[in-house]
C-alpha cells in the first residue's frame, strides 16, 4: 500500500510540473540571430552573364566556353544577421552574406554594421545610425535581409542602388505625423566610400539583379578580366544623401525623393563624380494590391581618364498579394548616355524588360518563387553582338 | 404631512447597507488591492487573478481582438479566459507575419491589411508569445486563464476583482518578467461583507526587449 501511495505521488508530481510551467515565459534574449538561404534553377544565356564578365544582363547566363544558354542550380545567397539591444535602447544589426556568383568565391560580404538609435514613437520621433549602410532609396529590397520583396530580381534600378552603394557613415532621420495624419519623414546621411558610384553603369550598365553589395566586395566588369571595388575612398570627402517622404493619412499613397551626390574630386584619379535624384510613388489603391513607381536620373564623370555619362531609369511595378501568395509584374527602362565622346569606349546603353513573378510563402520559413525576365538592350559599343537576354528562376528560400 | 428629505436618506442608506450585508451588492468591488516590488514601487501590466475555486463560467466567452497598430501589437497583454477566440485584423498598411511558438498555442497568420484572418481558438491555459516573422521588435503576451475572475493593474500597480460571489479565494499574480510562478504569490481572501484588500509583491527580473524601428529603414 504504502509503494502504490508512493507511486501516486510520484506520478501526481510529474503532472504538476507541467501544469506549473504553463505560465512560464522565456525572458526575451538580447542577442538574436537569423539566417536566410536563397536555392535556385536558373536558365539564361546564350550570353555569359555579367556576373562571368560576360554581356548578359541577367545574374545567370549561358555559358562562357560554348555561349550556349545554361540551366544551372546555384547557392544565390547566404545571410546571416546578428542583432542585439545594447544599453540605452540602441540597437546593433549585422548582416553578411555569401553570394558565390557574384562575389567569385564563398568569401563573406559585409552588408550592413550598424547601431541605431531612436527617440519618440511611431507618430513623431527621430533617429541616428551610424556604421556600414546602403543607401535606402529602394522600395523593392524591403524584404528579409534587404531581399527583393516582390520579385526575385529587382529592378535595373533597384538592383543598381543595391549593388553599387555600400558606405561607412552617419545618418539622421526625423519623423512626424501630422494632425491631420499625414506622415513626414526626412533623412540626411554622409558616408565615405563612394568614390566609383557609377563606374559599374558607365563600363557595364544596368542590370537586373538581386546583388546586395557588401563593403568589402567588389563586381565583375564585362569583356574585362578586373572588377570594381563597392567601397573606395580617394578623395576623402563624404557621399552625402537626402530621402524625403510623406505618406497621406489612410496610407494609400506615398511620395518619396531623393537626392545623392558622392561629392567625387574629379581632379583625382580614378574618382568620379556622381549624383542623382530619384522620385518615388508607392500606391495601394485597393486591398491586395501594391503598385511602385520610380524614376531616376543622374551623371557619373570622371576625368582620369575622361568618360562622362548620364544615366536614367524606371519602372512600374504592379503587384498582388493574397495571404501567402503575390503575382507581379514589372517593366523596366532603362539608358545610359556617353557625354564626352572620348577615346574611351562608349558608354551608351539604351534597353527595357518585363519581369513577371510569382511567390508563395509556406509556413513561416519557406518561400517558393518563380520568376521570367524578358528583355531587350542595345549598347553601341558591342554594336551588332548585343545579347536579347531573358532568363527564368525558380527559387526556394528558407528563413530561419 | 411631507416627510424631511433626511428622513428619505436614512431609508436608503438603510436599504444599501441591508444589500451589501447579503451581499446582493452587483457590481461592487469584491476584492481590490496593488501589486508592487519588493521595493514597493508599483507593477504595472501585472495579471491578479482566481486561481481556486474556478467559478463556473456564467457564458461563453466573447471574441477578443489583438490588433497591429504602428507596428505594434495592441494591446501587447491580453489575458482571456480559457476557450477564448482572438482576431488579429492588421491596421497597418504593410505586411504583418503573426506567429506563436509557445506550446499552450502554436500558430502562425499572414496579414495583410484587408484581409480577414481567422479568429485563433485559445484552448489551453498557459502563455502564449506572440510575435512577427517581419518585424522583430514586435512582441505580444496572451494570457489564457482557467477563470473569467481577472485584473490587469494599472500604472499605479492598482487592480479590482469585481463580481465575486462571497465566499474564500486563492488568489494569484502573473507578470511578464515575475521571477516568481503564480504559484508561489497565491494568498487565500475572504470576500463577504467587506471589501478584501490584497496586496502581491512580484520580484522582477530586468529584461532589455528590441528597440522598436520607426523611421524608414524599419521595413525588412
Amino acid at each position: 500500500m504504502p509503494v502504490r501511495y508512493g507511486w501516486c505521488i510520484l506520478l501526481l508530481c510529474a503532472f504538476a510540473s507541467p501544469a506549473q510551467a504553463q505560465y512560464d515565459l522565456e525572458q526575451p534574449s538580447s542577442v538574436w540571430l537569423r539566417a536566410l538561404v536563397d536555392v535556385r534553377l536558373a536558365g539564361g544565356g546564350p550570353a555569359p552573364s555579367w556576373t562571368d564578365h560576360g554581356r548578359g544582363k541577367l545574374r545567370y547566363g549561358g555559358s562562357t566556353e560554348s555561349g550556349d544558354r545554361v540551366t544551372r542550380l546555384a547557392l544565390s545567397q547566404a545571410a546571416l544577421q546578428v542583432g542585439a539591444a545594447l544599453p540605452w535602447d540602441i540597437r546593433a544589426q549585422v548582416q553578411l552574406n555569401v553570394e558565390p556568383d557574384i562575389a567569385d568565391g564563398y568569401h563573406p560580404w559585409l552588408v550592413e554594421a550598424t547601431l541605431r538609435k531612436e527617440w519618440g514613437e511611431q507618430k513623431r520621433g527621430w533617429g541616428a545610425q551610424g556604421g556600414v549602410m546602403n543607401v535606402p532609396f529602394s522600395l523593392e529590397n524591403v524584404g528579409p535581409a534587404w531581399t527583393p520583396e516582390f520579385t526575385i530580381s529587382a529592378s535595373a534600378l533597384d538592383s543598381w542602388l543595391w549593388e553599387d552603394m555600400s558606405l561607412a557613415g552617419l545618418e539622421a532621420e526625423w519623423w512626424r505625423t501630422s494632425r491631420s495624419g499625414f506622415r513626414f519623414d526626412a533623412m540626411l546621411g554622409a558616408g565615405y566610400g563612394g568614390d566609383q558610384i557609377g563606374r559599374l553603369l558607365a563600363l557595364r550598365g544596368w542590370v537586373l539583379g538581386d546583388t546586395l553589395a557588401g563593403i568589402n566586395g567588389d563586381e565583375a566588369l564585362p569583356g574585362r578580366p578586373d572588377r570594381t571595388d563597392i567601397f573606395n575612398e580617394r578623395d576623402h570627402k563624404p557621399t552625402v544623401y537626402g530621402w524625403l517622404s510623406v505618406e497621406d493619412p489612410a496610407q494609400i499613397a506615398a511620395l518619396k525623393v531623393g537626392l545623392l551626390d558622392n561629392e567625387g574630386d574629379e581632379s583625382a584619379r580614378a574618382v568620379w563624380h556622381t549624383h542623382f535624384s530619384t522620385v518615388a510613388l508607392v500606391l495601394h489603391p485597393v486591398a491586395h494590391v501594391d503598385v511602385l513607381a520610380q524614376f531616376l536620373d543622374g551623371t557619373a564623370r570622371v576625368n582620369a581618364p575622361p568618360n562622362d555619362s548620364s544615366m536614367s531609369a524606371w519602372y512600374t511595378l504592379v503587384s498582388y498579394h493574397y495571404r501567402q501568395q503575390r503575382f507581379s509584374f514589372r517593366y523596366d527602362s532603362f539608358r545610359v548616355h556617353d557625354l564626352d565622346g572620348g577615346a574611351a569606349p562608349s558608354t551608351s546603353e539604351h534597353g527595357h524588360a518585363l519581369t513577371a513573378a510569382y511567390l508563395i510563402q509556406v509556413g513561416l520559413r519557406n518561400r517558393f518563387a518563380l520568376e521570367y525576365i524578358w528583355m531587350s538592350s542595345h549598347r553601341e559599343a558591342i554594336g551588332p553582338l548585343n545579347p536579347t537576354p531573358d532568363g527564368w528562376q525558380l527559387s526556394y528560400r528558407f528563413r530561419y | 404631512m411631507r416627510r424631511p428629505l433626511y428622513v428619505y436618506r436614512y431609508k436608503l442608506l438603510q436599504l444599501a447597507l441591508l444589500l451589501c450585508v447579503t451581499g446582493v451588492c452587483v457590481g461592487a468591488p469584491s476584492v481590490s488591492g496593488t501589486v508592487t516590488g519588493p521595493d514597493g514601487k508599483a507593477v504595472a501590466d501585472a495579471v491578479v487573478f482566481v486561481q481556486a475555486p474556478v467559478p463556473p463560467a456564467a457564458k461563453a466567452p466573447a471574441g477578443q481582438i489583438v490588433d497591429q497598430i504602428d507596428k505594434t501589437f495592441v494591446p501587447g497583454l491580453l489575458p482571456i479566459v480559457v476557450g477564448t477566440s482572438v482576431r488579429f485584423p492588421n491596421h497597418d498598411q504593410i505586411h504583418h507575419h503573426v506567429y506563436s511558438f509557445s506550446p499552450t498555442k502554436t500558430f502562425e497568420l499572414p496579414l495583410y491589411k484587408g484581409e480577414e484572418a481567422p479568429a485563433v481558438l485559445f484552448d489551453k491555459v498557459g502563455v502564449v508569445k506572440i510575435g512577427c516573422n517581419i518585424h522583430d521588435w514586435m512582441a505580444g503576451i496572451i494570457l489564457v486563464l482557467p477563470t473569467a475572475h481577472f485584473a490587469v493593474t494599472d500604472a499605479a500597480g492598482r487592480f479590482v476583482l469585481e463580481d465575486l460571489a462571497a465566499g474564500t479565494y486563492t488568489l494569484a499574480a502573473w507578470h511578464a518578467l515575475s521571477k516568481l510562478k503564480p504559484e508561489d504569490t497565491a494568498q487565500s481572501v475572504e470576500v463577504g461583507r467587506d471589501a478584501a484588500n490584497v496586496t502581491f509583491k512580484l520580484p522582477l527580473a530586468a529584461a532589455r526587449p528590441r528597440p522598436a524601428m520607426h523611421g524608414s529603414r524599419a521595413e525588412p
